[in-house]
């Protein structure tokens, strides 16, 4: 029975064949990513010399800040391809199909989507191949043997990528199996507490006072521990406060807003201030980490003057290197997240951006309102990271600001370039909604 | 200043100008009393692949009166209902809008001109009332004045008015999701009818409700509307609905094939 209703399904719907091939777009970039990072980074596991380590490590610090907005764009995904049926789902549900029947549907379809996703994924990887080659480590390019990743990796990926499709969707879909009516008619509202704010000032305050006494610590152990707490305790309380932070700023943007577009940007956000968040999150610890290593690199750098030898130069060359590909990265997983994300929501709300064209809402102010229901969290999210990880690193971030303010402009540009391509993600999905208020 | 009209309740005065007590009872609107056209169309043809949609529809609407639009599943009505709206554009055929500043023909209109007249111009119901679920209901009815440049401030004023007048006082800051399915309604007939619009158009408003919420939303549309001396073009597949209005006409295969005026 369950074959029967998963293949009834998976037919086109009134969304036509964009609802499937969304999904699988979004798998086929996550997948694609995901490879070119692990296949970037396996070169630096070739090396066996003193300086070996070093760079795993670093490389390890950029895949772990990686991770998150990959995982953000995956879940993107998987949600995305559950949505495109939660609401069929839910019907099934009301029409008394088990929890378990539901969940078996869900499973079905994330997987066969995210399967599809990951074989155009490698094929994807492998056109990106020629380009990851050209990176320089170490004062020579990577080349094609370094970047080029074994079958282990090649199947083991798209294997991970439809397990998280399938755990999103189990996840995802707990909503309609507790509540169907809920899922049918959106009424949740969210409530985020204020206590979030406090643990962040404690935790912030906390790291900021580790960093400040690094010096005196005893061995080189302590002041690592020590830097580790000090950068997972801020990057923790980030995702604490994050949805918070956004959830207030909207609540005044809300309330204070003079236009249409306004009024609909901030309670689009305050519908879901952890959607918003989850969005673009994957910003917060790029930005946090752009300032935290981008002002030691700076520091580093213009200390070594004439003195310091080869290695060391070409290290601290490295780590601007492996900080910019971090950032533009971590912006380009969180441009397709938003991309995939607002293309969900269009497809989601077409009926009702349909209604509003035939009403007479120009088409403009519905994408001024979506543009900055996703740029306002945006620039919260990477301005309000960049300034915690000014205030946990104080003495650095001074430090550099004399000895090398320029860096820190390089970084605010950087920034600035992400927050760039997250709006080109946005503009790349007018068309759809073009096509859905004058449909 | 507000005035009550027949249900008691208040209604706000402009942007939408002061109702009147209501006079057609149940049906209003009559014909009797009016004469001069707001909408006129003539040879309406519009086709879809090798469907034809409306094969040359002509159809005139008086101020004030209540007409409805019947037929069978595609038939054409909504169709006829989109070009007399000016949201779809007809293949051939015009369709005309006399309004107090003069008339305007709608087919030879641009998307943005069309668009600015059913903004300004014209109020809409759906069948699902397609409001914006993450705005309250007050925001829902303020946001048709505020896209016409009102402030914000001015504009939930005359929202809750109108929200007040449809008996929905103390509801208008609830979320659509939180309202049910007759009082959403009542939300889209109040953001129809916020703007001042001189027609307002339905398609199917009472399709989605029960026979009871149905009448009682009925009577809000016929009430906003004819009774205070405008215009109400209503598709439906409900004789029961069609009958309280002042004119309903047939259609069948992209023509009208039929046509009676209530005694």
């Amino acid at each position: 029975m369950i074959g029967r209703v998963a293949w009834l399904l998976a037919r086109p719907g009134t969304t036509g064949l964009t609802a499937s091939a969304l999904p699988v777009v979004a798998f086929a970039i996550v997948t694609a990513l995901l490879l070119a990072v692990l296949g970037g980074a396996q070169t630096f596991w070739t090396w066996t010399d003193d300086w070996a380590v070093t760079y795993q490590a670093l490389a390890v610090i950029a895949l772990v800040l990686l991770v998150v907005p990959l995982a953000s764009l995956g879940g993107a995904a998987a949600r995305l391809s559950a949505r495109r049926r939660d609401d069929r789902l839910a019907t099934l549900r009301l029409l008394g199909a088990t929890p378990a029947t539901v969940s078996a549907l869900a499973v079905i379809e994330s997987a066969v989507l995210a399967a599809a996703g990951a074989v155009v994924g490698v094929v994807l990887y492998a056109a990106l191949v020629p380009a990851l080659a050209l990176i320089p480590f170490r004062g020579e390019a990577l080349g094609i043997e370094g970047v080029l990743l074994g079958w282990a990796a090649l199947v083991g990926v798209p294997v991970g990528v439809v397990l998280l499709a399938v755990v999103s969707a189990v996840l995802g879909l707990r909503l309609v199996v507790i509540s169907p009516l809920g899922v049918r008619t959106r009424q949740d509202a969210p409530r985020l507490h204020w206590l979030r704010a406090a643990v962040a000032v404690v935790v912030v305050a906390l790291g900021a006072g580790l960093m400040a006494v690094l010096q005196v610590a005893a061995s080189a152990l302590v002041i690592l521990g020590m830097l580790a707490v000090a950068f997972g305790g801020a990057l923790a309380v980030q995702n604490l406060v994050g949805p918070w932070v956004i959830r207030l700023v909207a609540r005044a943007q809300a309330g204070s807003a003079k236009t249409p577009a306004k009024l609909l940007a901030a309670r689009a956000v305050l519908e879901s201030p952890k959607a918003a968040w989850r969005q673009v999150s994957g910003v917060a610890m790029t930005s946090f980490m752009a300032v935290f290593a981008g002002s030691g690199v700076a520091v580093l750098g213009s200390m070594g003057g004439g003195e310091s030898d080869r290695e060391s130069e070409l290290l601290i060359a490295d780590i601007r290197t492996g900080i910019l590909i971090t950032v533009i990265g971590s912006f380009l997983m969180v441009a397709c997240s938003v991309g995939v994300n607002q293309a969900a929501a269009i497809l989601d709300r077409r009926d009702l951006y349909e209604a509003l064209g035939r009403l007479g809402m120009p088409t403009s102010t519905t994408d001024a309102a979506r543009r900055r229901s996703v740029m306002s969290p945006l620039r919260i999210t990477a301005i309000g990271s960049a300034l915690t990880a000014a205030i946990v690193m104080l003495p650095l971030t001074g430090i550099t600001l004399i000895v090398a303010p320029a860096s820190l402009l390089v970084i605010a540009a950087v920034l600035a370039a992400g927050i760039g391509v997250v709006w080109l993600g946005l503009l790349a999905t007018r068309p759809l909604l073009v096509r859905a208020a004058g449909a | 200043m507000p005035r009550r009209i027949s249900s008691g309740r208040m209604t706000p005065g402009r942007p939408n100008p002061t109702p009147v007590r209501r006079v057609g009872g149940a049906r209003s609107g009559r014909l009797g009393c009016m004469s001069s056209f707001v909408i006129e169309a003539s040879g309406l043809s519009r086709s879809f692949g090798q469907t034809h949609a409306l094969a040359g529809v002509d159809l005139s609407v008086r101020a004030g009166e209540s007409l409805a639009i019947m037929g069978a599943s595609g038939s054409g009505k909504t169709t006829l209902l989109h070009c007399l709206a000016g949201i779809t554009r007809p293949d051939a055929g015009t369709v005309g809008f006399r309004s107090g500043s003069g008339r305007v023909e709608i087919t030879g209109l641009g998307e943005r001109e069309r668009s600015r007249l059913r903004r300004e111009a014209f109020g809409f119901v759906f069948q699902q009332g397609l409001l914006i679920p993450e705005l309250t209901a007050v925001e829902n009815v303020a946001l048709a004045l505020m896209l016409n440049g009102m402030p914000r401030a001015r504009a939930e004023e005359y929202g809750r008015g109108w929200l007040a007048a449809l008996g929905l006082a103390g509801l208008e800051d609830r979320r659509i999701g939180q309202l049910s399915g007759g009082q959403a309604q009542r939300v889209a007939i109040a953001r129809a009818q916020v703007t001042g619009a001189s027609v307002v158009f339905a398609d199917e408003p009472t399709g989605a409700l029960d026979s009871v919420t149905s009448a009682d939303v009925m009577s809000a549309l016929l009430d906003s509307t004819t009774g205070q001396g405008r215009t109400l073009v209503l598709v439906t597949h409900d004789p029961g609905v069609a009958a309280r209005c002042s004119r309903m006409v047939e259609m069948r295969d992209g023509r009208i094939v039929g046509e009676r005026v209530a005694a």
